[in-house]
């Protein structure tokens, strides 16, 4: 885990601010509290800061903090709207990083590596995130580390640090990181930093152990309690001994590239020069990899803290910029108008979500070879297509080994592989044609106004002309699926007086029931 | 006519889309080469005449592996998809505007022109309504009675006739027989045409 760097946030009061925030507190200046059932009885598990300024915290129940404080406001949790409030911070934290992992009740870990040089160093990152979730309403605390736990622990537990000290670790901030987070820094601090729930730590505390540095100089051996074991094992995480499965909010991108701007980005000549730039900085990690993108999203991150995904779709790897830059092109042309770019976009970032191994060989031939020029060039013309269009209406024709005519072929993406058929259909050596060229689907209702029994029409009516039949071959019965409750089918090919070929079928057979056969045309022949 | 780069295609009358359709197609599908067919269509020319069925297409002769159906919305999009499309060297475009709609104007056949010229890729404009137009040769197309003995179907066959022409002399009407197998027309006998004309007049 060498040069992993954790930011934790901990938003303490979040319950409380996402109501103030919502403008659902006191409108005087009462002290507010959120409260919750538990066994049996009514526990405070938010307080805001006036509230603990006077004395409350959260191992009142609230019977005994109105009694305190008869003019608390109190209401009741709503833990589903306190988890949305957590993940509507995270989403805003993906302009730092793509890696944010949830830490409910009241925490974030962002994965700050290899990104705080975009922010002016890591103490910048920290401080401006504390400084901008507070001008949003939270108060928050962040601490970096090279481990989650470790950071974890320093944002809750680590006495604020003095101004000096900030501006001294700001200016430091590298030769400081790394000999920062191993255990001298966690010793001091409380039991409690080793993310422990309450009844372990409360364990621990009976067993005389209050500190992390007692529980790193007590023997391994004596911790054979379940409690212990938690410890040791949270400890060894903090200190980067032991892994932790960290699962982000969104499946991580396998590459990214991120910009922000000194000034907030309006124009879509602006947004198109960050994409081409983010372009230039993936391509370069996708080289190293040997392959290319097959899908990416482009996230703006708006200063009004709203975030825009752009999309592309390839329909093989690309890695070129000018080819994936007319794909951009495409989509911001059409999403321009959708964008509501009113206060700008400060961020940007380009996730590579899903990439494919691009042929070395085939890269050096594309100039010579022309069935490979020509190859790039349709690939390229279904993206451009596919992209403004979209995908459902750029299709290549598919055929199903399925009897039914209407589930005998079907159409698919044109960004797949050209791959149609299961069994080839081949032209008729006689040349005579036996399915359509074009289906109706339904099928259009036909009246035939007289007809051979059990025969093909001799004249019927379709789109309020009258057809005369001149030739008739048929017919070709096909059995309905039971499952589907379709009834069997007698299918004629014909022609009328113009040479106008129709597909026609009866539903039904004839006996079968009393109900006067119904007929259909479903296809035209050329 | 294999060698110019706009065609337009149209109906000879209401009823024979198909048969437009089906002549168009056969063109496409004895010029294709490696870089396929494009179809672009207005979904309005989809609709109304049903969709393309792709087991029929390929009894018809189209290989469908180069094939790529684009179902436009609008008519600026069909057209929008062809021209992209045109861009791929050799590759045929077929572009087909529904019917409701004016007829195409003048600018956007040359635009078609332009594009297929600069790229050595060929157009045809399936359209049922006539206009002014940049392309080459305009072609009204029916259905003619099959060629088969008794009340047998035969093969496909169209009575086609040039109603313009930018390179030669118009007016010339002849029927064919479309080959699925080896892809290719034949002409049939001059009497026999005669003979049919005859009967429809």
């Amino acid at each position: 885990m060498s040069g992993a760097r954790w930011l934790a946030i901990y938003l303490p009061r979040l319950r409380t601010d996402r109501l103030i925030r919502a403008g659902r507190g006191p409108s005087d200046d009462r002290p507010l509290a959120v409260y919750s059932k538990e066994g049996g009885a009514f526990q405070l598990n938010g307080v805001d800061a006036r509230a603990s300024v006077l004395g409350l915290n959260l191992a009142m129940s609230l019977a005994d903090a109105r009694a305190m404080q008869p003019a608390l406001q109190a209401v009741e949790a709503e833990p589903e709207e306190d988890a949305r409030a957590l993940d509507n911070i995270a989403a805003w934290c993906e302009r730092f990083t793509p890696i944010v992992v949830l830490d409910p009740p009241e925490g974030l870990f962002l994965d700050i590596s290899g990104c705080a040089h975009l922010f002016g160093g890591e103490e910048n990152l920290r401080a401006e995130i504390v400084t901008r979730l507070r001008a949003q309403g939270f108060g928050a605390r962040a601490e970096i580390a090279a481990t989650p736990g470790a950071a974890w622990a320093f944002a809750r537990y680590r006495q604020k640090r003095s101004a000096a000290e900030q501006s001294l670790r700001a200016q430091l901030s590298a030769s400081l990181a790394d000999g920062d987070d191993g255990l001298q820094s966690l010793a001091p601090l409380p039991i409690e930093a080793l993310r422990l729930d309450a009844d372990a730590a409360a364990l621990m505390r009976r067993l005389g152990l209050k500190t992390v540095s007692q529980i790193a100089a007590a023997p391994r051996s004596s911790f054979t309690a379940r409690a212990g074991e938690r410890a040791m094992l949270r400890l060894d995480q903090a200190l980067g001994r032991a892994p932790e499965v960290m699962t982000p909010r969104r499946p991580a991108p396998m590459i990214f590239a991120l910009r922000r701007f000194l000034e907030p980005i309006f124009t879509s000549d602006a947004i198109l020069q960050v994409a081409e730039d983010l372009c230039i900085d993936a391509a370069g990690k996708l080289e190293l990899r040997g392959a290319g993108i097959l899908y990416a999203e482009l996230v703006l991150f708006g200063v009004d803290g709203r975030d825009r995904v752009v999309a592309i779709n390839a329909s093989r790897p690309l890695r070129e910029v000018k080819p994936l830059m007319r794909l951009f092109r495409e989509k911001l042309n059409v999403a321009a108008g959708n964008f509501d770019a009113q206060f700008g976009f400060e961020a940007a970032r380009l996730d590579i979500v899903r990439l494919a191994s691009i042929e070395e060989r085939a890269r050096a031939l594309v100039s010579v070879e022309e069935a490979a020029a020509n190859a790039e060039q349709i690939g390229g013309i279904i993206d451009i297509l596919s992209s403004r269009l979209g995908a459902k209406r750029v299709v290549r024709p598919q055929l199903h080994e399925q009897h039914e005519p209407e589930r005998a072929a079907g159409w698919r993406s044109a960004l797949g592989k050209a791959k149609v058929e299961a069994t080839p259909v081949n032209p008729p050596t006689d040349g005579v044609q036996r399915r359509p060229v074009r289906l109706f689907a339904p099928a259009q209702p036909i009246e035939v106004m007289a007809s051979v029994p059990d025969g093909p029409p001799i004249r019927f009516r379709w789109r309020r002309v009258t057809r005369e039949v001149v030739r008739a071959e048929g017919p070709e019965r096909i059995s309905g699926d039971w499952l589907r409750r379709e009834m069997t089918r007698d299918y004629y090919r014909v022609e009328d007086k113009q040479g106008r070929r129709y597909w026609l079928y009866r539903e039904g057979l004839y006996g079968e029931s009393d109900a006067v056969p119904r007929w259909f045309v479903h296809g035209l022949f050329a | 006519m294999a060698g110019q780069p706009l065609h337009e295609i149209g109906p000879a009358g209401v009823g024979f889309e198909a048969s437009a359709l089906g002549f168009t197609l056969a063109l496409a599908a004895s010029w294709m080469g490696p870089a396929g067919l494009f179809w672009a269509g207005e979904d309005s020319a989809f609709a109304e005449e049903g969709a393309p069925y792709p087991v029929g297409l390929a009894q018809f002769g189209l290989s469908l592996e180069p094939t790529i159906v684009v179902r436009a919305k609008k008519r600026e999009d069909a057209l929008w998809a062809a021209e992209q499309a045109l861009a791929a060297t050799g590759a045929i475009v077929i572009c087909a505007l529904g019917a409701q709609g004016k007829p195409l104007d003048l600018k956007a056949s040359r635009r078609l022109l332009l594009f297929a010229e600069r790229n050595r890729s060929r157009c045809l404009l399936l359209m049922p309504a006539n206009g002014p137009s940049a392309a080459w040769t305009r072609w009204q197309v029916a259905a003619a009675e099959s060629n088969a003995i008794a009340d047998e179907v035969g093969p496909p066959a169209f009575r086609v006739e040039i109603t313009r022409n930018r390179a030669g002399p118009a007016g010339s009407s002849f029927t064919l027989d479309w080959n699925a197998h080896q892809q290719r027309f034949s002409e049939r006998f001059q009497e026999k045409h005669a003979a049919l004309e005859a009967r429809q007049a």
